[in-house]
């Protein structure tokens, strides 16, 4: 079992929860600071209020600014919060007319009041207060100078509003973020409903069922379902190619064994030591073909059962060919024959491959050769390439294969309707697994006028470090 | 002889005092206070009994030293007791107070408190006292037009024998004239007619009643109600009348200094001022009403309000009382009540 790495709800959880959060504290940041903002202009008024009354009452007896402090500006500054209340009111020559604190009133602030009426947070005796201040200003009979005034109060009352704006903003956003985790949690289980009946479907097969799913699916999981039936479909393939080659295979084992009997039935009917002599003759010569059938029948299996070639490493192609052909021209088998090699590029050519690999898959292209030409015929190993490139080919000028069974000839136990021979038809099934492990193709081609060319393509590479000039 | 048992029951007084303060030292209670010791010792007792550890240090004073007290930053007083609501009032405002967290005061009724700091604990009316003999030459006034009324017509006989209070010497009298000014302008005609009668003023409600009781004074208006009626039960010459158009009610207010020495004391003690065993005291024992509803005796706000009718009008406590503390309006008002009292004198 495969731990899983990844839970999609844990996921979806984490995303849902970091947005929440982030988002979260930007809205309440937003929140709290608009619920001071409201609160504040919600008392700003009273400030207002408050100082517009006092402005009322201000009096310039013989020109000098005096006031009969109204009781009523002071209950409005209080409010129903009963803050403490600060006034404090400055004639133009720097006079304070009265005042009931020391309010920390800079020169700054006079001059901003002076244009217009101002708002703005202070601290006095260790209290956040909140202050407004507004210059006044009277037509008179003889010259007025205008008054500074200023009026303030505590925060209390506007830190309970505040807070109670932002609480309820704070609920709110709670009651969002409730509602949407549970509908996130509806919707990601009807999101996954599909991929839970697929895994059930799934489940529910038998082991050997290879048959394509059948299954609706949304768009986004079809290619799930398309690559778990091609997967399905592969298997399906290399299965009745396994069953086709152990069918083959019997039936290819069975003829020489039929024969072996027959032969060895024969002779023991006969009392003569020179039909004994004969057919164990043929007993040894048919033993020994077999055996080399079961062997090539081993090879391919393991090729083809084989992971894929990790032993690769750089070989010099040409001389691997060298030393292969040089090793066939020694061979009984290719005494009728006219053997060449042909390289036509500059050498050393560096491919990577498995040594052993490439070795047999020679061995088993110039056997071929040997085997299907008629004696005297010409076999020519050619390599040629570019840079990239190298194409290592197999020529002769037998009869070569009608273009029907062309195709088939790199399956087991084809020989291309050739039953004059004593091959096994494994040699290109060999020769072909080898090529698909070196990542290339096998190619059987006619040539004009007459004969078959096999050639293989593979990609040249760095020569190694000790091989470099 | 009676001098040296005085020094030596004070010596042995001051003996148990400095035994005390250094046995539990920190359990001492600084109350300094506009209210007269002898009106509020049954309170004191009951709450010295409940609380033996503490030492109480009573200070009897008048409204402006009281104030003036608060405000001294060296060795400021556990609780501040006084009649001048603006000034008390005020001292809240300058943040001179701390505002107290307990059951009682949640139950205390909101008119009577200010940011739960200031706390109006007891319902005194304002009235007016004469002596009797004045009955035999002039309808006794009943309310404020009969008084006026009296002074016009009666000057000969009233000459030099009204008393009040001074308004720039009492933190009360300012009080009071201000308020009697700010529900009707009339009251300036009063204060004329009590100039041209050559009013005399007096700094205590005590020293009214004092001067009724020898005869110098006939008639005392804007008297603490509270001081007079116990006057009046062991003097009988003097008669007390709650105006019946309408009576000014006063609140003695109490709180916790903000710097108090003794912050747990303090507490304790305004709380008990305020609880049901309190004012029960207050209302049984003392002249002083209570304030609260569910206290029964004979001096309660409640009993008072059946009595006399619904023209009390207790001084509100709230931030309009702050404008009467301001320098500019109390010259204003002086300046104007000084031109006022000789109007009619010139």
């Amino acid at each position: 079992m495969i731990p899983p790495q990844t839970s999609l709800k844990r996921r979806l959880a984490l995303w849902l929860i970091a947005i929440v959060a982030g988002l979260g504290t930007l809205l309440l940041i937003e929140a709290y600071t608009s619920a001071r903002k409201a609160a504040d202009r919600a008392m700003d008024g009273q400030l207002e209020a408050a100082s517009l009354t006092i402005a009322e009452s201000l009096q310039w007896p013989e020109g000098n600014p005096t006031v009969e402090m109204p009781a009523s500006a002071l209950q409005i500054l209080a409010t129903r919060w009963q803050e403490r209340v600060f006034y404090w009111l400055q004639a133009d020559n720097g006079r304070i007319i009265t005042q009931n604190a020391d309010l920390p009133i800079t020169d700054a602030m006079q001059a901003e009041a002076r244009l217009q009426p101002v708002y703005l947070d202070a601290v006095y005796d260790g209290q956040p207060i909140r202050l407004s201040g507004r210059e006044v200003d009277s037509a008179g009979w003889d010259t007025q100078e205008p008054v500074q005034l200023w009026v303030g109060h505590t925060r209390h009352g506007r830190d309970l509003l505040a807070q109670e704006l932002f609480r309820k903003s704070a609920t709110r956003f709670a009651a969002m973020v409730l509602i949407t985790a549970a509908l996130v949690a509806i919707a990601m289980r009807t999101m996954l409903a599909p991929l839970r009946r697929l895994r059930q479907t799934l489940r529910d097969r038998s082991a050997d069922d290879i048959s394509p799913l059948r299954l609706g699916v949304p768009k986004e999981m079809l290619e799930l379902v398309e690559t778990l039936n091609r997967l399905f479909a592969d298997q399906r393939h290399h299965r009745d190619a396994l069953l086709r080659f152990i069918a083959d295979a019997s039936h290819q084992l069975k003829t020489p064994l039929a024969g072996l009997q027959s032969t060895s039935e024969l002779a023991l009917t006969s009392r003569e030591p020179a039909i004994w002599r004969q057919a164990l003759e043929t007993v040894h010569d048919s033993a020994g073909r077999t055996s080399r059938l079961a062997g090539q029948m081993l090879s391919l299996t393991r090729l083809q059962h084989l992971g894929p070639g990790h032993e690769r490493q750089p070989l010099a192609l040409d001389r691997l060919m060298r030393e292969v052909a040089t090793d066939w021209a020694d061979r009984q088998d290719s005494r009728d024959h006219d053997l060449g090699l042909v390289i036509d590029m500059p050498t050393p050519v560096w491919v990577e491959g498995e040594r052993w690999a490439l070795h047999e898959l020679l061995n088993n292209l110039i056997d071929n050769a040997c085997r299907y030409t008629p004696p005297g015929s010409e076999i020519t190993l050619t390599l040629e390439g570019d840079d990239e490139r190298v194409t290592l080919s197999i020529e002769d000028d037998g009869p070569g294969v009608d273009a029907e069974s062309l195709g088939r000839l790199t399956q087991p136990f084809e020989r291309g309707r050739r039953q004059d021979t004593r091959g096994s038809g494994l040699g290109l099934a060999i020769a072909e697994s080898i090529a698909v492990r070196h990542g290339g193709q096998l190619s059987v081609t006619n040539r004009q006028p007459r004969g078959l060319q096999v050639s293989l393509t593979l990609t040249r590479c760095r020569p190694p470090e000790e091989n470099r000039t | 002889m009676k001098r040296r048992l005085q020094v030596m029951l004070g010596f042995s007084l001051w003996l148990i005092l400095v035994g005390t303060g250094t046995a539990r030292a920190g359990e001492r209670l600084i109350i300094e206070a506009a209210l007269d010791r002898q009106i509020v010792d049954p309170v004191l007792d009951a709450f010295a009994a409940e609380n033996p550890q503490i030492d109480l240090d009573y200070r009897d004073r008048s409204t402006l030293e009281v104030d003036q007290r608060a405000r001294d930053r060296d060795s400021p007083p556990d609780v501040v007791i006084s009649s001048a609501m603006p000034w008390q009032l005020a001292l809240s405002n300058e943040g001179m107070a701390q505002p107290l967290d307990a059951p009682e005061v949640d139950q205390w009724p909101a008119w009577a408190k200010w940011r739960n700091e200031v706390f109006g604990f007891t319902f005194e009316p304002v009235v007016m006292a004469y002596r009797l003999e004045l009955a035999s030459h002039m309808p006794p006034p009943e309310t404020h037009r009969d008084l006026l009324d009296l002074l016009t017509h009666y000057r000969y006989w009233l000459d030099g024998r009204v008393v009040s209070y001074s308004p720039r010497e009492s933190g009360v009298g300012y009080t009071l004239s201000q308020q009697d000014a700010r529900y009707t302008p009339r009251a300036w005609d009063l204060i004329a007619a009590m100039g041209a009668a050559n009013i005399n003023l007096e700094t205590t409600t005590q020293r009214m009643l004092a001067g009724l009781s020898e005869g110098r004074y006939w008639l005392g208006y804007n008297l603490l109600g509270s001081y007079a009626m116990l006057w009046a039960q062991t003097h009988p010459d003097i008669i007390v009348q709650v105006p019946n158009d309408y009576s000014l009610v006063l609140m003695r207010m109490a709180f916790v200094h903000r710097d108090a020495p003794h912050p747990a004391a303090a507490r304790r003690f305004v709380r008990f001022l305020l609880s049901r065993r309190g004012q029960h005291i207050l209302a049984g024992q003392t002249p002083l009403f209570s304030v609260r509803d569910d206290v029964i005796g004979p001096y309660t706000a409640q009993r008072l309000r059946d009595q006399v009718g619904d023209h009390l009008y207790p001084i509100p406590i709230n931030a309009t009382l702050l404008a009467f503390v301001d320098p500019l309006r109390r010259d204003a008002f002086l300046r104007r009540w000084d031109r006022e009292i000789q109007i009619l004198s010139e």
